[in-house]
């Protein structure tokens, strides 16, 4: 009975020792220098690498060519459903059972960054100027990396083609014009003119506005600031497209894309998976049907939103030269043309976007071009908190509910109230 | 001429509980099989506007793709393995929690009882992270153990199995006492047949409890060979895309035991329901 005692004392005492591991960082964290690699040998070993989604499904097999160069190696992936990655990791973390390298949702970097689990990038293996900077801007928490941008994604206009050219009209370049093409495509039948993203994310609609004008969601001394006239304006421009009927707050999310394939919604702005989407459901014909054009320019740029994928390697790795190795590998211009072909996801790295698999298409080419010109929210550790206020207000705004000046007021306090979390 | 009024309400009355019945199936059984429906259909047809009831071209090509890219028989046996630990040890444990709380006159017993309604009030996701530092520093991580480990005992099982037994005459534990009958004995001989409703309640609860569960077992299960049914299926859907005729054949492939245990065990079930109180 004694020992029982004992024994269940060291258990609680190793549970609240992994439960202190998991504060560690807010001494260390930012300061600390990545360690080199050895790249002198091939990488040995074994790697357990977590991945999400058509990712994690794509890349066991993928991997098999990283293990043919280095013959010592064995990659493992596990797939991990979105849904439950993000607990999953941070449970990992908090139990030190991570695995050696894994995918992470590009804006994740901040919490992660700051649990001190994560390695910061060594500059030997990988270079910072290959990839977008506005992709590198994901992985960096106050001017140190953790980890890569792997694959990104930007956002731009889809259209339906045939309506425009119905109503004689080009894809837009300004704010001013997106408003004359949309009552184009109304009248040419497209009864919603456009949808816009009012619920769930519609963050990612909202934030692209305030930049297209110059401003910015943080200040100079590094705390948020929503209640600014960019912001503003940005609600009042997409309230606008509500109130003249240009766009319907009553959308059945369900009805999306069909509404589009039918012609009931003629444009709406989304991510490169939908090119796929759209010529593998729209039915036969539908591809020459849609185009896709840059976001249309504000006062000051056409800024879209970026997002994507970043990989990073964990602090416990057993494994750890071979770990970033096999990320350097990912992040070659090769590899990831190649894995572009293999899932259509858009590659991080420059290069990559000369290689013939990737600049054949001339729609993808619309991304490499916005590519250029787009950004990521701060990769602040309440990233997720704050963009669930957005989304909140916006769709208070939409619906009538708030006028965008109470709605800015109303995100810039409860972001006061959350802080940056750094 | 009375009886025949009487007769008239009668078949008012039939005719009314026929129909609310009928709305009841409907709005119950729909959406199970248009899944089941579904599950035949292409994702054009999925995805159409009007929806289609019937599949239009009936199509195989959904459970072709869910076995391709899922080890379907590892993550049954995974998932089959898990629920059985799970239901037996409940049975088992719940049971025995329940006899020593309504048949044996010890200090404390109360409180102990109160001890296990207040987990039931604990939400699960609470102890999410301090249930996996646990298993994660007693080296249990993706193993069957860390799997059912924080599950082999459930404080609704304990509060189920209390509420029958408390309903056992105690008399007829006494008289077998003088008999001369051990604990043990009572327990496996005389409560236990007679709990066999709450039993199967119980033991479908659990199973569909267990079967079902996702977030515990998707974190601990740290390789693709470890992943249950559930787990393995949510790994199949994309952030952004989304294949809804495989994901509704996985559905199908998940619910079918459920609904044969489910149609095995239904009179029991009710019987259950009704006579444990929880009315």
């Amino acid at each position: 009975m004694k020992r029982y005692t004992t024994g269940s004392l060291a258990l609680l005492t190793a549970g609240l020792v992994a439960l202190a591991g998991c504060g560690r960082a807010s001494d260390g964290g930012a300061a600390e220098a990545p360690k080199d690699v050895d790249t002198s040998a091939a990488a040995t070993g074994t790697l357990s690498v977590w991945a999400m989604g058509t990712e994690g499904e794509a890349l066991a097999s993928f991997a098999k060519q990283f293990e043919t160069a280095n013959p010592g190696i064995k990659v493992t992936v596990t797939p991990v459903g979105w849904d439950v990655a993000h607990d999953k990791i941070t449970a990992s973390i908090a139990g030190r059972s991570t695995p050696d390298v894994s995918m992470i949702g590009s804006t994740w970097m901040g919490e992660l960054a700051k649990s001190g689990a994560v390695d910061p990038t060594p500059g030997n293996v990988i270079d910072k100027a290959a990839f977008f900077p506005s992709a590198w801007g994901t992985v960096e928490v106050d001017g140190t990396a953790y980890g890569v941008p792997w694959y990104v994604e930007t956002r731009v206009l889809y259209y339906r083609k045939d309506l425009a050219d119905k109503a004689g009209v080009a894809p837009p370049a300004t704010w001013d014009e997106t408003k004359t093409f949309v009552k184009a495509l109304q009248k040419a039948g497209a009864e919603q003119g456009m949808q816009l993203n009012y619920t769930v994310g519609s963050w990612q609609e909202i934030l692209p506005l305030v930049w297209q004008q110059g401003g910015s969601i943080t200040g100079a001394d590094g705390k948020w600031t929503f209640d600014t006239p960019e912001l503003v304006k940005a609600l009042e421009v997409q309230r606008s497209y509500f109130e003249e009927g240009l766009a319907s707050n009553k959308v059945d999310p369900a009805s999306f894309p069909a509404s589009f394939f039918k012609g009931d919604v003629g444009a709406y702005y989304s991510g490169p998976w939908m090119i796929a989407g759209m010529e593998k459901d729209g039915g036969p014909g539908f591809a020459e049907k849609f185009g896709v054009a840059p976001y249309p320019k504000g006062s000051a740029s056409g800024t879209s939103f970026i997002g994507g994928s970043d990989l990073v390697v964990f602090k416990d790795s057993a494994n750890r030269d071979a770990a970033w190795k096999f990320v350097r590998w990912l992040s070659e211009p090769a590899t990831q043309a190649k894995w572009y072909s293999a899932v259509k996801a858009l590659p991080s790295v420059q290069a990559a976007w000369e290689l013939p698999e990737v600049s054949a298409d001339e729609r993808v080419a619309v991304f490499g071009e916005q590519l250029k010109d787009a950004k990521t929210p701060p990769p602040f550790p309440t990233w997720d908190q704050i963009s669930k206020a957005i989304d909140q207000e916006v769709e208070k705004v939409a619906l009538g509910k708030t006028s965008p000046k109470d709605a800015a007021k109303a995100i810039q306090a409860q972001a006061d109230a959350v802080g940056t979390g750094l | 001429m009375v009886t025949g009024r009487m007769r008239g309400r009668v078949r008012v009355r039939t005719a009314v509980l026929y129909t609310a019945l009928t709305v009841g199936l409907v709005a119950v059984a729909g959406p199970f099989l248009w899944t089941v429906l579904g599950s035949f259909k292409p994702d054009a047809e999925i995805r159409r506007d009007p929806p289609t009831f019937l599949p239009a071209e009936w199509i195989g090509g959904n459970y072709a793709a869910l076995f391709e890219r899922m080890d379907v028989v590892t993550v049954t046996i995974n998932s089959v393995v898990v629920a059985s630990v799970v239901v037996a040890s409940n049975l088992l444990f719940c049971s025995l929690v329940a006899y020593a709380l309504t048949k044996l006159d010890f200090a404390g017993g109360r409180l102990v009882f109160g001890l296990v309604l207040l987990q039931m009030m604990v939400p699960g996701i609470v102890l999410l992270i301090p249930q996996f530092v646990t298993i994660a520093s007693l080296n249990l991580a993706d193993t069957y153990a860390g799997i059912v480990l924080p599950g082999l005992v459930t404080p609704l099982g304990v509060f189920m199995m209390r509420q029958f037994m408390a309903d056992i005459p105690d008399e007829l534990v006494q008289a077998a006492r003088v008999d001369g009958s051990g604990e043990f004995r009572i327990f496996f001989q005389i409560v236990m047949p007679l709990c066999k409703p709450v039993l199967a309640t119980l033991g479908l609860i659990t199973f569909m409890g267990s079967w079902n569960a996702f977030l515990w077992p998707a974190v601990v299960a740290q390789h693709k060979e470890m992943y249950t049914l559930p787990v393995a299926l949510a790994s199949l859907s994309g952030r952004d895309s989304v294949h809804y005729g495989m994901l509704l054949a996985g559905v199908v492939v998940v619910i079918t035991p459920v609904l044969l245990l489910f149609v095995a065990l239904q009179r029991y079930f009710v019987q259950g329901v009704a006579t444990a109180g929880l009315k």
